[in-house]
């Protein structure tokens, strides 16, 4: 009876952990606020369900084709959309402005599309639904198979970004921009390549989420919210933050959903934000900036 | 060796250089002095690519820099360790210094600069793992020129270097740019200790409300009465 709701929320945090990876890496080092960033999983979804529903692609199979897509598109809008207030800017807390306002007219342009294709209907696919006994809990095959994906797309984004070249020079953009230029790091193009790998990992959890939860073309802005909240909790630019954090959001979701009311799962949420914001505003593991 | 002329950099109205002629050789060390507000830290700055300039003429080793993005400098061979020191502090000693090898000139000869600077600096060697920023403010200092170096520069600039160190670990820092300097690397250097660094330095600029009012050997300079009475403190 407990190990199912764990196991569900343990999933639930493992995919809002990896969503928040990607939302820390497009704010800390492109210092871009992207509140159409949801949008981008939403897309990610539908893809999924079309490849699956129209080409009877699997969806696993559709990370390959969906990751990098999302990717290049991310790319193009940093480049298109984004560099002309990145060039204009006089510094970062304008530019943060400036982004908060693009990227939230990018967002009813994005969901407008998805609206007219899609309407408002939720979907749902059938991808692997077998249930599978685990610890004495009954969880279904797809939604473990999403933890797992979660798990190595995490990890490996972390070994990424500590133990190579081109990840610590993503850091150290996070870190200092200027510094940054003086050990002849392009800041510019690593900006664009941390908002394009942002978007993919956005992309990476919008199709795992379509394997387990129905989804529709305007959740796109509940997912952001939820982003935000786990990237402040955590404490922005901490990928380790991001996954107690989104742990703890799955979890008291999962937990209050099954023994309290399903209804109040968002009110959880926004309590938990709400105490770490009294409590800990530079988030539970955030380093005070004098 | 680098060459710089007609270097005028303006803030809005202010005009922070106005037709600045320096150089520096190899081998070489130059102070610039100048009070606070003369235009010292515009001058390294713009050089570095930093801030934009109105116009100039730089050439490094040849090559002509002046229009190149900060990072293209570093490539070109042209290090900043900037007034405040600028390193990542929450990176660790080993990461700050492996950063400044990110320029594809100094890939290759990574690891004998980092042998190299950690002889330079042994304190570092022990502090590799810690977060720069939980250091002291000398160690600090290491940390930061030990990461210029690593990029191989022809051309190091240093601002206010000394800024806020004991006389003590002053001393280690100003024999350490002897050291630079017996590897063959130029030194540019802006202090407002000015005794200590005439005592280094091979030459010197003298810099007022943006231009170069004088010039001469360090021997030369800290004979000049007028050099005495502004920057070494003699009545």
């Amino acid at each position: 009876m407990f190990t199912e709701p764990l196991l569900s929320g343990i999933t639930l945090g493992g995919i809002y952990a990896l969503i928040a990876m990607g939302l820390t890496l497009q704010y800390g080092v492109a210092r871009i606020m992207n509140l159409s960033y949801g949008e981008s999983l939403v897309a990610a979804s539908f893809a999924a369900l079309w490849l699956f529903t129209a080409v009877s692609v699997n969806p696993l199979v559709g990370l390959l084709i969906i990751v990098p897509l999302a990717a290049l598109i991310n790319w193009l809008i940093y480049q298109v959309l984004l560099t002309p207030l990145v060039r204009r800017a006089a510094n970062r807390d304008a530019l943060e402005v400036d982004s908060i306002l693009a990227t939230f007219g990018l967002l009813f342009v994005a969901q407008g599309i998805m609206l007219a294709i899609f309407g408002g209907n939720y979907f749902s696919y059938d991808f692997l639904s077998i249930p599978v006994k685990i610890f004495g809990a009954t969880v279904s095959a797809s939604r473990l198979l999403a933890l797992g994906f979660a798990v190595i797309i995490g990890l490996t984004l972390y070994l990424g970004l500590t133990r190579t070249r081109a990840g610590t020079a993503i850091r150290a953009v996070a870190v200092d921009p200027v510094s940054a230029l003086l050990v002849a790091i392009d800041v510019r193009a690593t900006a664009a390549f941390a908002y394009a790998l942002g978007g993919a990992l956005v992309a990476a959890g919008g199709v795992l989420v379509s394997m387990f939860l129905t989804f529709n073309a305007s959740l796109g802005v509940v997912f952001t919210m939820k982003a935000l909240i786990v990237v402040i909790m955590g404490g922005v630019g901490n990928l380790l933050g991001c996954l107690i954090a989104g742990m703890i959001l799955g979890l008291t979701e999962t937990f209050v959903a099954t023994y309290i009311d399903p209804g109040l799962t968002l009110a959880a949420t926004y309590i938990i934000f709400i105490l770490v914001l009294l409590l800990r505003p530079q988030g539970l593991f955030g380093v005070k900036r004098s | 060796m680098l060459e710089v002329s007609h270097l005028s950099v303006a803030y809005g109205k202010h005009r922070a250089l106005d037709d600045v002629k320096i150089s520096v050789g190899e081998r070489e060390i130059v102070v610039i002095l100048g009070a606070n507000g003369s235009g010292k830290t515009s001058l390294l700055k713009a050089i570095a690519g930093i801030v934009p300039k109105s116009a100039a003429k730089i050439s490094l080793s040849g090559r002509d820099i002046a229009a190149m993005r900060a990072n293209d400098i570093v490539e070109a061979g042209l290090a900043l360790v900037p007034e405040g020191r600028g390193i990542f502090g929450e990176l660790t000693v080993r990461e700050n210094l492996l950063l400044g090898a990110y320029a594809k000139r100094a890939r290759a000869k990574e690891k004998e600069n980092l042998e190299r600077t950690l002889s330079l600096f042994p304190k570092l060697s022990q502090r590799m793992e810690q977060a720069a920023n939980t250091m002291s403010g000398g160690e600090q200092q290491m940390v930061a020129i030990g990461r210029a170096l690593m990029s191989a520069p022809d051309i190091l600039l240093l601002d206010e270097p000394s800024l806020g160190l004991s006389p003590l670990v002053c001393g280690e820092l100003f024999a350490s740019l002897g050291k630079i300097r017996s590897a063959g690397i130029g030194v540019l250097l802006v202090e407002q200790n000015a005794k200590r660094s005439l005592q280094i330095a091979d030459r010197g600029y003298l810099i007022e409300t943006g231009r170069i009012t004088g010039e001469g050997s360090a021997a030369q300079l800290r004979d000049d009465p007028a050099v005495q009475r502004a920057y070494l403190g003699v009545e």
